[in-house]
Formats: C-alpha cells, structure tokens, sequence
C-alpha cells in the first residue's frame, strides 16, 4: 500500500467560473491504474469528483486525460510510473478542450471532424442484393487493421499542437480515420475522401510526432503521410501548398541534391502570387539585412526559378540522386 | 552533479561504440540548412569541434535527407537517398555520422532503421546504388551532436574545458520534435522528459529553464502553408519560456532556429513580445570553450542575442 496524493483540477461550467484544485489522499497499490485511484477517491471520499470512464481496459476511450503533464488513458497508467517523489498524481483535463465538469470535456469539435468524413463504408456495390459478401485480400486488410484500432479517445487531439492554435485543423484522428476509407478498396468515395480531407487542412500537419503517443498503435502521424501520398498519387487538390511545397522539394532535391530554400519559397507559395510573396518577403528582407541571405542570393534565388534554371549549384555526383528518383519513378 | 538518465533499452543504434569513436574522426552531415540560410550555425560547429579535438569530415557528395517532406511524395526515396549518404560515409571509413539538425537526425535514423530492419529494403535501396557502384553495408550510426557531446566528450569533460562559464544565464531548451519523436526511431532519452540540453547548459555554467514547451513543435513545416498558425506555434512555446523566465533559447535544429528567431516578432500580436535571443547549441557551447564570439556569426540573428550577453558580462 502507498499514499497517492491526487491533486485534481475542479471545475463545474456550471457554477464555477474559475476553476480550483482539490488534494484527495488514497491509500492503495502504487501500482492501481491513475482511473482505479481517481475511483477509489470518487468513492471513499468525494463522489462528486467527475470524469468518463467505462471499460477500464483501453477498449472504450473514455478516461484519456492529462497525467503529471502527459495526456493518456488514465485506465492505462500505473499510478507508480507518473507519480513524483511524494506520491502526488496531477490530474487535469485533456488539452485542446473545453473543460465541462472536472476531467469532463466538451468532445463536440472532435466529433464533428469524424462527422465531416462519413466515417461509414459508402460501398462501390452499394445496389447489390447482398447475396455475396464483399471481400478483401488479407494484403488489403492488412493496410487498415492498425487504424480500425482507434478508440476515438482523442489522445492525439490532446496533444496536437496544430489544434491548440487552430481549431479548423482536422487533427490527427480524423486523418487516421480518413485513410481507413481512403484505402478501403470497397469504398467508392475515394476521391470525395480525400478532397474532404484535404479540405480540412490535411497539409497543415506539422510533422511533429506528438500524435505518435496513440494508446493503440494507431501512429496517425504515419497514417497522415499515407493520406498525403494518395494525394498526390490521385492528382487530388494538388494545386495547394501543402502538395506544391513537398513537390517542389521533392523537385529540387532532384536537379541539385540539395533542397534549395529560395526556389521553395516560390514554387510553394507560387512565383505570380504577388501578395503571397509579400507576405514572405519582411522575413526575406530581415534576413537579408542580418546576412543570413545575401541579396544575391535572394536575387538569383529569386530569378532563376522564374527562367526555369536551377538557383543551387548542384552537390557532387548529382546524377546519382537523379538516377534514384528516375529508379523510384518519383513524380517531379 | 547532474547526469542524463538514458533508457535501459534504448536502441543499439543510437549509442553502440563506433570506430569514428575510437579515432575521434566522425563523418559529418550538414544538412541544407546550416549550408544556405544559417551558415553560422555550420562554422560554430567547425569551431566547436577544433575545441573538442574532434575531426568531423563533412560528406560533400551527401544529398539532403529528404526533410520530412519527401515521404509525403513517395514512400520510398528518403531511405534510398540517405543509403547513398551512408554508403559515402562507408567508403571514407566512416562509420558514425553526426548532424547539427533534429530534423535530419530523425528522418536519417529512420531511414537507416528502415534499412536494417528489412533486407526487402537495404536490397531494393543498393540494387539501386549498384547502379553507379556504391553499396551500404548497413554500419553507420547517425547521432545527433548533442549526443556525440555527451556519450562521446563527456559532461565532465565538457564541464572541466569551460573557459567562459555562462554566469547562471537563464536558458530554455528547445528540443525540436524530429531529435526526440518517434521514440521508436529516436529513443537515446525520453522524449517525455528530455535532459539532454538541460545538461549542456548546466556544464557550461548556465541556468536551464523549464516549460511545456520544450518539447513542442515549432510549427516551422508549416510555415508556407499557415504562416499565422506557424507564427502562433512560436508565440505559444517562446511565452512560457519566457514566463519561465529565460533571457534566451537554445536548439539543436536550425529549422527550428529559423522559426524562433524569425517569427517571434509575427507572434507578438497573439502572444505578447517575447524577443527571446535563439543560439545554435554549438555556438553557445563554442562560445563556453573560449571561441571568440565574433566568429560565432551572432550578428546573424534577427533577435541579436548579444544585448543580454552584455548585460550578463559574458562579453564587452
Ligand atoms: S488515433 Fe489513437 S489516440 Fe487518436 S483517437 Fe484513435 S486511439 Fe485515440
Ligand atoms: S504529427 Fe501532425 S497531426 Fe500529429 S500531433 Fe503533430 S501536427 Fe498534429
Ligand atoms: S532536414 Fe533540412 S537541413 Fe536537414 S538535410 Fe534535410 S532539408 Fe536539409
Ligand atoms: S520543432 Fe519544428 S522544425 Fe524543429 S524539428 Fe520539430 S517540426 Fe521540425
Ligand atoms: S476506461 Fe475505457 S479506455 Fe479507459
């Protein structure tokens, strides 16, 4: 037995307008789940202490919540690998929520993003007696049984700094779930999927990884790539930043081995979109200012893309990094 | 005394001894970024590794890494391109490769990662380097310099070179994702609790700050996409550093550098002035080791961090 000490972020939409915190003392196993703690508390001690739980065993999704400053599924934790050197667990809600009551949130935008992708098979035989049942090869399947995983506990979201500066952006579940249609070979909506997606900023992903941290595997950052691929594999919505930028990166490393910044810029943003690039250019001209770039630089940087030269001198043995893209057959 | 705690399991690739370890002569991948828009973090590591009495033979036919940017048009080119680099460090007898990037330093362990783990893949990747007669043989390591330094060099040792300590100069880590996330692909400390950096400056006689917003991504992929949301990215992660106390930021990714020092002014509207002066980690630690600041390129900056080293007497 152990004392945890439970320090939990309270609040009531309700009633409070500010939240406060609560100190609740437990003795248990150090080794309880951070869920049976908050439990144990919730019934010895103060049963109005709020937070969704259900399976108790990572099937339901419920209980994800923000551990010692960790956002996971409380039913997942162990109190003894978060708690600090005097037992305290700190419990708050997730992040990128609106808290409701206690560990409480308000779930509506993250469903509403599932919501946009008819998140339902839209069959290709859709008119068919249903005689036969639709089959898939074990390699078809094989692509979507880590994302049929996801629980929907909205871990990734939690974490997704994206969505912490920007509402509008899908996330990192709905992607993930996107992709388990996207490559559904029963699916007919493919295209539709992805222009939808595509829509809800699929591009703006950072790249950061934080949504690597999904309880289920899931890796949605991994599943995001793939969405992106099909993009561009299907020639869907290509004219957007997100696909010019990997594209022209993509063409730049070919013809110089490099990645060239300046040419990106351009290709990225678009060489006649006049006040795309004057909204570039203050940081350009900054730039110039402290040397990072030198005006010719920025100049043949600038220039030389227009009249289709390459602006970099290309690396050493370039042909061999020519010779890997033609061997790939790389779209650039 | 403070000592990185390293994971127990923590993957063989990410600190097995080297060669280069024993002859103290390391291959060294640039990346783009340190040869075009922050030169001076590619000469403060030149510098820093005279100090160290370390050789670091830069890989000049070495291709960029793909960034994380090619993945998203074909799945496997990155691997291939980096199998190239590796083959290139192979055949100079170089079996440890050390980058200054966070965002090389991931997308090149994980296309090594791809590599060892799956011979389908190293023979896709030299069938094709076969065609212009190179091969990898699968031997090369890929450390970030923040790693070198401490596995390698030592904190001791680092602490025991100091020349010009930083007088309890208040510092903010900022990892970058790609140094730390995936774990699978990273995995040298946790990415959850990362003290690497916190160590660096400890040894070179600095305060280190803690904030979230460490570990946090610095929205600099995006920056061409969303500039706003970008900017806001940087705002959100330099106000708790700044509400931490720091006077100044250090990183070991120069993408990363370019979105601190370049959109903090961008971020201001949302999140308040925050002008926190950004090093290059091997500047401030050449700066330590007694290299004369005015070959450190600091004037490069666009937040000129030389205000507070003057106002902390680290230089006139
Ligand atoms: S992808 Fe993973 S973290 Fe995100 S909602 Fe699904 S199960 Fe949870
Ligand atoms: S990788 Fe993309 S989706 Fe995942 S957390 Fe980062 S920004 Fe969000
Ligand atoms: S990550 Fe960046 S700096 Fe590193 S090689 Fe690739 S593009 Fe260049
Ligand atoms: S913080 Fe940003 S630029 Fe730096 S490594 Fe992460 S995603 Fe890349
Ligand atoms: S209670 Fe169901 S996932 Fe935790």
């Amino acid at each position: 037995m152990a004392q945890i000490k439970l320090d939990i972020f309270r609040f009531d939409e309700a009633t409070d307008t500010v939240p406060h915190r609560d100190i609740v003392e437990v003795d248990i196993p150090e080794t309880t789940t951070v869920l049976d703690a908050l439990e144990y508390a919730k019934a010895e001690v103060d049963g109005s202490i709020s937070f969704r739980r259900s399976c108790r065993s990572a099937i339901c999704g419920s209980c994800s919540m923000n551990i010692n400053g960790v956002t996971g599924l409380a039913c997942k934790t162990p109190c003894n690998t978060v708690m600090d050197d005097e037992g305290v667990v700190k419990v708050d809600p997730m992040p990128n929520f609106q808290p409701m009551k206690d560990m409480v949130v308000h779930m509506d935008p993250f469903w509403d993003k599932y919501a946009r992708l008819k998140p339902y098979l839209q069959a290709k035989d859709k008119d068919s007696d249903h005689a036969t049942e639709r089959r898939v090869s074990p390699e078809d399947m094989k692509k979507l049984v880590d994302v049929a995983n996801c629980i929907m506990c909205a871990t990734c979201y939690a974490l997704c700094p994206v969505v912490s500066v920007d509402p509008a952006f899908a996330g990192p579940a709905a992607i993930a779930y996107a992709y388990r249609f996207i490559e559904d070979v029963r699916d007919a909506k493919r295209t539709e999927r992805i222009a939808q997606i595509s829509e809800d900023y699929l591009w703006l992903c950072a790249h950061c990884y934080a949504c690597s941290y999904c309880p289920k595997h899931v890796d949605p950052n991994d599943r995001i790539i793939d969405v992106k691929r099909a993009a561009i594999n299907d020639k869907v919505m290509l004219d957007e930043r997100g696909p010019r930028h990997a594209l022209v990166v993509a063409k730049t490393i070919k013809q110089t081995g490099m990645l060239a910044e300046t040419e990106v810029i351009l290709g990225t943003v678009g060489r006649f979109n006049v006040r795309g690039l004057l909204k570039v250019t203050p940081l350009a001209l900054r730039m110039v200012a402290r040397g990072k770039l030198t005006p010719v630089e920025m100049a043949v940087g600038g220039t030389a893309p227009m009249l289709g030269l390459a602006s970099m001198k290309p690396i050493p043995k370039v042909n061999e990094v020519r010779t890997i893209f033609e061997s790939l057959e790389v779209p650039v | 005394m403070s000592t990185t705690i390293l994971p127990e399991d923590r993957p063989l690739a990410s600190h097995k001894s080297t060669r280069s370890r024993e002859t103290k002569r390391y291959g060294f991948f640039p990346g783009c970024v340190a040869k075009e828009s922050c030169k001076e973090l590619f000469n403060s590591t030149m510098l820093l590794a005279d100090k160290l009495g370390i050789e670091l033979i830069e890989l000049t036919a070495a291709s960029c890494c793909g960034a994380s940017v090619v993945n998203d048009v074909n799945r496997d080119v990155a691997r291939v391109l980096n199998a190239r680099t590796y083959a290139q460090a192979e055949a100079l007898g170089l079996d440890d490769v050390i980058t200054i990037c966070s965002t090389c330093t991931g997308h090149m362990r994980a296309a090594n990662k791809e590599l060892l783990e799956s011979e389908e893949r190293m023979d896709q990747a030299n069938a094709i380097l076969g065609k212009f007669g190179a091969k990898y043989h699968g031997e090369v390591v890929v450390r970030h310099l923040l790693w070198m330094l401490i596995d390698d060099i030592g904190l001791d040792n680092l602490r025991s070179m100091v020349v010009r300590p930083l007088n309890g100069l208040k510092v903010a880590p900022f990892y970058g994702c790609h140094i730390i996330r995936p774990e699978s692909v990273n995995g040298w400390e946790s990415a959850r609790n990362p003290h690497s950096l916190e160590d660096v400056i400890e040894a070179i006689g600095g305060e280190a700050v803690d904030y979230a917003g460490k570990t946090r991504c610095c929205g600099f992929h995006i920056q061409l996409e969303k500039d706003n949301v970008a900017s806001s990215m940087v705002g959100q992660n330099m106000r708790m550093a700044k509400d931490s106390g720091a006077e100044a930021v250090i990183t070991p990714c120069p993408l990363c550098h370019l979105a601190l020092d370049g959109y903090q002014q961008d971020a201001a509207a949302r999140w308040g002035r925050t002008d926190l002066p950004t090093f290059h980690l091997p500047q401030l630690v050449a700066f330590a080791l007694g290299v004369p600041p005015e070959k450190l390129g600091l004037n490069k900056h666009l937040i000129d961090p030389r205000a507070i080293m003057v106002e902390r007497e680290l230089i006139s």
